[in-house]
């Protein structure tokens, strides 16, 4: 046991060095990740096509050029993809994806992850050994690996199969970081005098401890977005994500990887500079809100 | 110190050298399917055929480019009775460990062929009934009913040396291939390449290029780079995406011939389904853009399919139609059968198996929704697909199809005649069409000798099929292939796709 | 000490079995690897007999104990697909997969620790600058996306370094090496950038975090005092210090790296184990599946392990009882 804590230490440790990293550059961040969210949620007014009504999606438009190209056509800004679907207009549809995807797997996790964290931590015993044992090991497997296998045992796959494999693989994380604040918390002399005084564990548990041990969490959800989002493109360019016919950022791009050597760039550099952008809002605002917060861990 | 590490580098340089010294290959070919094992009877896949062929040989072959029957281990063959097969041997011939090849192998290879353990091959050898071997160079095959293709599938039913493969079959039988062939098996390092070298003492004479390589590629875009980087000498499977690139190479010569695989959609006419009613089926055949999808899809590396069997095959029939691409006709055959407004209607296929086969499902969808059709996509790794085809579980599905053996009523037992069990027919009917009439006909065929005659029934089956849209003929893909220039390859790439290294010249 | 060692292996032991069981279970939710395996011209009756053939007729429990039997012993059946052993499968494709990550491991280290350290001497300075925006942008960027750009750069722009495969590569004993002839080098260098960056742009910012933690702390400035060379004050004392939780966050983010060696094997067509992987899963080959996680899981703990006796090497007041 106390060499379990030695470890978590030391990653805290280490977190806590990251956390003096950042430049307060979090406005940008800010910005962009404000951007993306508008961009994704008004994607069926901003694109100029939809890409998934296949009744519009002509054939007949494929593998056009950007429009400031010789070959290219002004209807279609970014150009088109092998099927004739504008790439600007893919990637706007894309963006809903990733951000679903994220912000479900987030929530889900961070909940579930909370909720065993802190259960465990709260009454430790044969429930925390359990729980936490389990946490090791999935978190030793590490999240992308996981979802890679748990995928590609998995026969049928859509958007809840991701959303689904990627939680197995995520709360652990919470879990973890969720245990060792309210370890700590939980003998601090305000939490003892709540418990003397009669009140009841679940009050003890949210209404003493619980916010207390939140800052972190929110660091770790902030930078989890960026985590599960560069993930979702990872396993559906590995083609056991999302299905063919949901939009995805890393679909696209395995789409446009067969046509690099056509000197058709735009369907990979389009959709890759969407993701990097979007990856780099994140991981900005997630440096600010460790500055902001300064969790202590 | 000092001394010890040079001591350990002098050491590394003697091992290295001399595997490095080993000779460049005279020949690299990149193909798009690695083979699965070395064993000739573990797949019945023409990837895997294709390089068992160069390590053995059949009692018969087929040649480039049109694939005629053609003597191999065998020298003459008859059908001798409607149950009957004779084959006179060729004498002299050795396997790679020198041993002699005789009728005792024809027998122990047909008879390993039964066994689900190492073969896959079990339908051909399911279907004999005894194997006589009156002497060392005569083998008489009886089968336990007529088998009008039974010689035609001689060139893939490769045999072993009965003495070593008995010792290996315990353990690492599907490790290393050791034929009669014109080349003898080197390595098989998997993933990178399979390292051949010339059969000097081949009965019909020791082949061209003494060192081959074969390297699996299945990556199109990887193919593409091997050529580019003048990597490879010839290319099998050039990405049809990056065809003009290649046809712009200058170094490099294009061959594009006619595949014997037609691409196809798969419709049933199950009581209780739209299917049911042929207007249905029609407007789903005239809603498809086949022209656009040859242009764009394909590149134009493709034929119009009017039928399943291609023009080499008994019971192709040139008279055969295809239905127009209509939409107007097909919106108003599906108000004419009740659906002005469409219906739910979901299209299956793999996305891992023909050229650009996800591609055409997607483009298949378009066109079904603009006549006012719900459409959903199901495309899925082959894996998933088949299992799902064969229970069954579609009612409309892309595959493809060619019979190594030339023989539409092969085919048509197993992609047309209603699914049943017991008698192993329908195995391919994936959304359990059914026609009592075309059961019949298909059944009365088989028993048929009489060539022409034979062909005659199987057109008639053709016909029928089309016109009750049994199924919706796409195209015929295009093989293409390309070699490079300036070495003196002379290639002639064959229909069925196997890469016969003897007969690169 | 030996009864914590004890305990580690014997979780390891009820880890590897659980895995294996989570696997069985999941199989029955896969495709039927039967009808691929029969091939085109297969009957009912002739895949049924294959079905036998290959013992896939039995109930999964009567399998999945089969399985632990032969595991026991080592043997973990033979791929449906080649019908080789599937251990030895894996194992001729480790070379290749090994050397990628440990020169990945290599560049990631070094240059992750070497940045760092640049950074944390001088921050504010115009390469300190450019190394912190590349590490962001390093911790941004999917691997999938770093493989393709760099040979949408390096191969079809500047053509100038091979885009897959290993080159030609020596064999001495089991090991096929690439890493003994200037082609070997050529084909690993994209992959293993690739492969390293992601953790590259991680250590160079837990370097700079934690030498700015230690550089100002008083041993150090009593280093500096005793008028030690910047050197030695850096190398010595400071950057020791720092290796703990390096070592602790690389060898923990090791699961990390096998994923993401599938992505990359799968993008450079590398002949390792995370390609053959992914073969397999598209072909459901199950035994070569099981093997494969079995392995990955082993390695994984043993890393695991390995760092916890590492890290009390590193960190003497830490004592196992």
């Amino acid at each position: 046991m106390s060499r379990d804590k030695g470890l978590m230490r030391t990653i805290i440790a280490s977190k806590r060095m990251q956390s003096f990293l950042g430049d307060p550059s979090g406005m940008v961040g800010g910005v962009i990740l404000f951007a993306f969210f508008f961009a994704a949620l008004f994607a069926p007014y901003l694109a100029p096509t939809d890409p998934y009504d296949l009744t519009t999606v002509d054939l007949a438009n494929f593998l056009l050029e950007p429009s400031w190209m010789d070959q290219g056509v002004s209807a279609f800004p970014l150009g088109t993809d092998d099927q004739g679907r504008g790439i600007l207009s893919t990637i706007l549809y894309g963006l809903r994806t990733s951000l679903i995807v994220s912000v479900s797997v987030v929530t889900i996790s961070s909940l579930v992850g909370i909720i065993l964290g802190m259960l465990g931590a709260y009454y430790g015993g044969i429930l925390d050994a359990f729980i936490m044992r389990t946490a090791d090991t999935v978190f030793s497997f590490s999240t992308t690996l996981l979802a890679v296998l748990l995928l590609g045992v998995f026969e049928s796959r859509g958007l809840f199969t991701v959303i689904i494999a990627i939680c197995i693989a995520d709360w652990v994380k919470y879990a973890r970081t969720i245990r060792g604040s309210v370890l700590e918390i939980k003998e601090f002399p305000y939490v003892t005098a709540a418990r003397s005084s009669g009140a009841g564990d679940f009050r003890i548990l949210f209404r003493h401890i619980l916010p207390n041990a939140l800052p972190p969490i929110f660091v770790l959800m902030a930078v989890d977005m960026a985590v599960v989002i560069m993930l979702e493109a990872t396993l559906s360019f590995l083609g056991v994500g999302v299905p063919l016919t949901e939009p995805s950022l890393g679909m696209m791009i395995a789409i446009g990887k067969n046509y690099i050597y056509a000197g058709m760039w735009w369907m990979v550099v389009f959709p890759g500079i969407t993701l990097i952008g979007m990856v780099v809002g994140i991981n900005l605002f997630a440096d600010w809100l460790r500055e902001e917060l300064n969790p202590k861990l | 110190m000092k001394n010890r590490t040079l001591k350990t580098l002098t050491l590394l340089t003697a091992m290295v050298l001399p595997v490095s010294a080993m000779a460049k290959a005279d020949l690299v070919i990149a193909t798009d399917a690695p083979p699965k094992a070395m064993n000739p009877h573990a797949y019945s896949s023409d990837a895997n055929l294709s390089y068992m062929s160069n390590f053995f040989d059949g009692l018969l072959q087929r040649k480039a480019p049109e694939g005629k029957l053609g003597p191999a281990l065998a020298e003459k063959w008859q059908r001798v009775d409607a149950l009957t097969w004779k084959f006179e041997l060729r004498k002299g011939v050795k396997y790679h460990n020198g041993n002699d090849f005789n009728a005792a192998d024809v027998k122990f290879t047909f008879e390993r062929m039964k066994d689900p353990k190492y073969s896959k091959l079990l339908n051909i050898a399911n279907s004999i009934a005894s194997i006589e071997t009156p002497d060392d160079y005569t083998v008489i095959f009886k089968t336990k009913k007529p088998v009008p293709w039974f010689a035609e599938t001689m060139h893939q039913n490769f045999i072993v040396d009965k003495e070593s493969t008995e010792k290996i079959d315990d353990g690492e039988y599907n490790t290393r291939a050791m034929g009669t062939g014109a080349y003898k098996f080197v390595e098989w390092i998997k993933g990178s390449y399979i390292r051949m070298t010339a059969n000097e003492d081949y009965w019909e004479g020791a082949p061209k290029y003494k060192n081959v390589d074969i390297l699996p590629i299945t990556e199109e875009s990887t193919r593409f780079a091997a050529l580019a980087g003048k990597q490879v000498d010839i290319v099998n499977g050039v990405p049809v995406t990056l065809f003009d690139r290649v046809k712009a190479m200058p170094h490099v010569e294009i061959i594009s011939q006619a595949a014997r695989r037609a691409i196809y959609m798969g419709i049933g006419n199950t009581v209780g389904t739209p299917f049911e009613d042929i207007r249905v089926r029609q407007a789903i055949a005239h809603a498809i853009n086949e022209k656009e999808i040859i242009e764009k899809i394909m590149r134009g590396q493709a034929t119009m399919a009017n039928q399943i069997p291609d023009v080499p095959t008994v019971g192709y029939d040139a008279s055969i139609k295809r239905l127009d691409y209509d939409p107007v006709k097909s919106k108003q055959l599906l108000a004419d059968a009740g659906y002005p407004d469409g219906f739910e209607i979901t299209i299956a296929g793999p996305n891992d198996r023909y050229v650009n086969d996800e591609k055409i499902c997607e483009a298949v969808a378009k066109y079904l929704a603009k006549v006012g059709l719900k459409v959903k996509l199901d495309v899925k790794p082959k894996s998933i697909f088949f299992d799902e085809l064969t229970s069954n579980k579609y009612h409309f599905y892309l595959i493809g199809w060619f019979d190594g053996s030339f023989d539409f009523g092969r085919s048509a037992e197993k992609l047309l005649h209603t699914p049943d069990k017991d008698k192993g027919m329908g195995t391919y009917n994936g959304a359990a069409y059914s026609n009592s009439e075309i059961d019949s006909l298909l059944i009365a065929s088989s028993s048929i000798i009489d060539r022409a005659e034979r062909e005659k029934a199987l057109q008639e089956i053709n016909k029928k099929s089309v016109a009750d849209v049994a199924w919706i003929p796409l195209h015929y893909q295009q093989d293409i292939f390309a070699v490079v220039k300036g070495k003196g390859i002379k290639y002639q790439p064959r229909s069925d796709r196997w890469i016969v290294a003897k007969e690169i010249k | 000490m030996t009864t914590y060692l004890a305990k580690r292996l014997l979780q390891g032991v009820i880890v590897l079995i659980l895995v294996s069981m989570v696997c069985f279970a999941m199989f029955r939710f896969t495709g039927d690897p039967v009808v691929m395996l029969a091939g085109k011209d297969a009957t009912y009756e002739e895949r049924e007999q294959i079905r036998v053939a290959y013992g896939l007729d039995r109930p999964v429990y009567a399998q999945y104990f089969s399985f632990l039997k032969g595991a026991m012993q080592g043997d973990f059946g033979r791929s449906y697909v080649s019908q080789i052993d599937a251990l030895d499968t894996i194992l001729e494709r480790f070379p290749a997969t090994f050397e990628l990550a440990v020169t990945a491991m290599c560049i990631s280290f070094v240059l992750g620790v070497g940045l760092g350290v640049i950074v944390s001497i001088s921050p504010n300075g115009v390469i300190s600058r450019m190394i912190m925006a590349g590490s962001l942008v390093g911790i941004s960027i999917p691997t999938f996306l770093i493989g393709i750009l760099l040979v949408m750069f390096f191969s079809v722009y500047l053509d100038i370094l091979p885009s897959f495969g290993r080159g030609d590569t020596v064999q001495i004993g089991f090991w096929r090496t690439g890493l003994l002839t200037l082609s070997g080098w050529q084909h690993i260098l994209l992959p293993a950038l690739t492969l390293s960056g992601y953790q590259l742009a991680v250590l160079i910012r837990l370097t700079r975090a934690g030498m700015r933690e230690t550089l100002s702390e008083e041993y150090i400035k009593t280093a500096w005092a005793k008028g030690l060379s910047p050197a030695k004050v850096i190398l010595k004392h400071a950057l020791r210090n720092v290796m703990i939780p390096v070592v602790t966050i690389a060898g923990l983010s090791f699961g990390e790296l096998i994923a993401f060696s599938i992505v990359t094997e799968t993008i450079f067509q590398w002949p390792g184990m995370g390609n053959l992987l992914l073969t397999s899963i598209f072909e459901t080959d199950q035994p070569i599946i099981v093997t494969y996680i079995m392995l990955a899981a082993f390695i994984i703990l043993s890393i695991n392990i390995l760092v916890d006796l590492l890290y009390a090497l590193l960190n003497p007041r830490i004592r196992y009882e």
